[in-house]
């Protein structure tokens, strides 16, 4: 089994730091996905969510459509679509126009979604997330076999619970980049035992998102990387643990910053060998398609697009 | 008077015979090309079909919308999205759905910090599972255009004023195109083999935006040459560009 590196997520966030407009963002992230095609990337991805202040992407599978219409080989995935704040019939007749327009080239990652705000905007119970999920999945897998052409329909998850969802269905998984190899086995044999009990021939192969930065000088590129990293671990720390109502600011950011340490031990920074070395390592759990984020925040163009272009050197040490 | 191609079905259709539609309206000199989503039929995409296309042409792409199929909000960010994506080049006609759908929609895509209670949306929703919920939410990121073009047809017509948004009506021999409503003109829904004058006498005195409809790239091209100049200047010379 060889390695197969997609790019992503890319979220298109007017940070504090760096609030370009978003008609600036999207425009540099066609004139991304352009470079990663002409890199050889397997694919490029993107991540969803609503009503955040910095304008994170709302409409994954529009974004998609653009991408689609710019690119002619790169296959263009959702990681991951919050499914259970969605219609399934809307998703499933979007993605299958898009991916038969896009030439086959859409994939469509799916998960629970968990920031209460968002729910409740679109008049769905968080609570109900579950319930709604394990409904909607297999008519969208259903619905993703029988459309013309098919598309591939991966679980976004962070549990052993969300793994063993889509290992009942013989879904491949799309595991998240805060869980460490540890996690990621016992994850996996979870999925598996799932699979077994339910009688499926699940598949043996999954996708993993890794943050990962290439970059031949360290010292030189950590000072502005750390900020953007924080920037980002604090957003998603904060929308799975949501202030408390009496919680001082400062004991709130004392919070999230422990969760920021342990998140960041999850980086792979550094020279292309050291990358490629620790990838390869995920490629014995099973994980053949490896997304990484270099993207964090919105990193300064020149920044970004020399990691690109490191991982794209990654790509010719660890596969296809 | 402005003139679109289209709408282009897209069940069915690839994104190569959409792209050779599309290139072909921009060599006609179409204001715009519009595809057409049908969900009753499992046909959906719209937006982000009209977001592809906006790659591959420099004109204005229109999608023509069914909108009571699902949340208006999630219609709000696709329309926001494929703007943003085509940098202020999108424009909408919505078929079915409601008023009140209407109502979110318009005020969604307005920027408004959204405290929306209709008889039937709420927005946010204040669902008692899930506190603390904010009192007001916005639609972010908003469209690149100040207003998108929106248009109704159907039983929502008469409501186009007060909704703020545009009169859609489908070509009948002898029928006068819809009147413009605030800043937007009437669009009429035309067959390929529309002639220029009979068009021009549906529009009377008034600004109109005809949708012409075509089957293959050739089709556009002749459309094109038989409308386009007799639709954008009186008393069009038609022996200019004689042989």
């Amino acid at each position: 089994m060889s390695i197969r590196l997609g790019l992503g997520i890319f979220s298109v966030q007017a940070v504090p730091q760096r609030p370009d407009h978003h008609v600036k963002l999207y425009a540099d992230l066609l004139e991304d996905a352009e470079l990663a095609e002409a890199l050889g990337f397997d694919s490029i991805w993107l991540s969803e969510h609503h009503f955040w202040f910095d304008g994170y992407c709302p409409a994954d599978i529009v974004a998609a459509g653009a991408i689609l219409g710019r690119t002619t080989t790169i296959r263009v995935g959702t990681a991951v679509m919050l499914l259970p704040m969605h219609s399934v019939e809307k998703v499933a007749a979007d993605a299958a126009i898009v991916n038969r327009l896009g030439d086959g080239r859409l994939v469509l990652g799916v998960a629970l979604g968990y920031r209460d705000n968002e729910f409740d905007g679109f008049s769905v119970r968080r609570k109900d997330r579950g319930r709604l999920m394990d409904s909607m999945l297999p008519r969208l897998a259903d619905t993703s076999r029988a459309a013309d052409p098919p598309y591939a329909v991966y679980v976004g998850v962070a549990t052993a619970v969300a793994a063993q969802r889509a290992g009942r269905l013989g879904l491949p998984l799309f595991a998240d980049s805060t869980m460490n190899a540890t996690e990621l086995k016992e994850m996996l044999e979870a999925y598996n035992e799932a699979a077994r009990s339910a009688g499926v021939d699940a598949p043996s192969h999954h996708a993993l998102q890794r943050d990962v930065f290439v970059t031949g000088d360290l010292d030189r590129d950590w000072p502005r990387l750390l900020p953007e990293l924080r920037y980002m671990r604090r957003q998603y720390g904060a929308w799975s643990n949501p202030r408390e109502p009496d919680e001082s600011t400062a004991d709130y950011l004392a919070r999230l910053d422990g969760d920021i340490e342990a998140k960041l031990k999850n980086l792979i920074i550094g020279d292309v060998a050291h990358v490629a070395q620790e990838l390869r390592r995920f490629e014995s759990l099973g994980f053949d398609l490896i997304v990484c984020r270099s993207q964090f925040g919105n990193l300064p163009r020149e920044l970004l697009r020399g990691a690109i272009e490191g991982l794209s050197r990654v790509r010719g040490e660890v596969g296809r | 008077m402005r003139i679109g191609l289209g709408p282009l079905p897209l069940a069915g259709a690839s994104g190569s015979q959409l792209a050779a539609m599309a290139r072909a309206a921009v060599a006609a000199s179409f204001d715009s090309v519009w595809v057409a989503e049908s969900r009753g039929e499992g046909v959906g995409g719209g937006l982000a079909a009209a977001a592809m296309l906006a790659q591959v042409v420099p004109i204005r792409v229109g999608a023509v919308l069914d909108l009571g199929a699902y949340h208006p909000l999630y219609m709000a960010e696709d329309i926001a999205i494929a703007d943003i994506t085509s940098q202020g080049r999108i424009e909408v006609l919505l078929r079915g759905g409601s008023v009140e759908q209407v109502q979110l929609l318009v005020a969604a895509l307005s920027g408004a910090h959204l405290q929306f209670r209709g008889p039937t949306l709420r927005v946010p929703a204040h669902l008692e599972a899930n506190q603390p919920a904010p009192e007001r939410l916005a639609l972010n990121p908003a469209p690149a255009q100040p207003a998108v073009p929106i248009w109704v047809e159907g039983a929502l017509s008469g409501h186009s004023q007060d909704l703020g948004v545009g009169t859609a009506a489908q070509w009948a021999g002898g029928v006068a195109a819809p009147a413009p409503t605030g800043r937007w003109p009437g669009l009429l829904l035309c067959p390929g083999d529309s002639q220029a004058d009979e068009l021009l006498r549906s529009a009377g005195a008034e600004p109109a935006y005809f949708l012409v409809s075509a089957v293959t790239p050739e089709d556009v091209v002749s459309i094109g040459r038989r409308l386009v100049g007799p639709l954008r200047m009186p008393e069009f010379p038609d022996w200019i560009g004689a042989q």
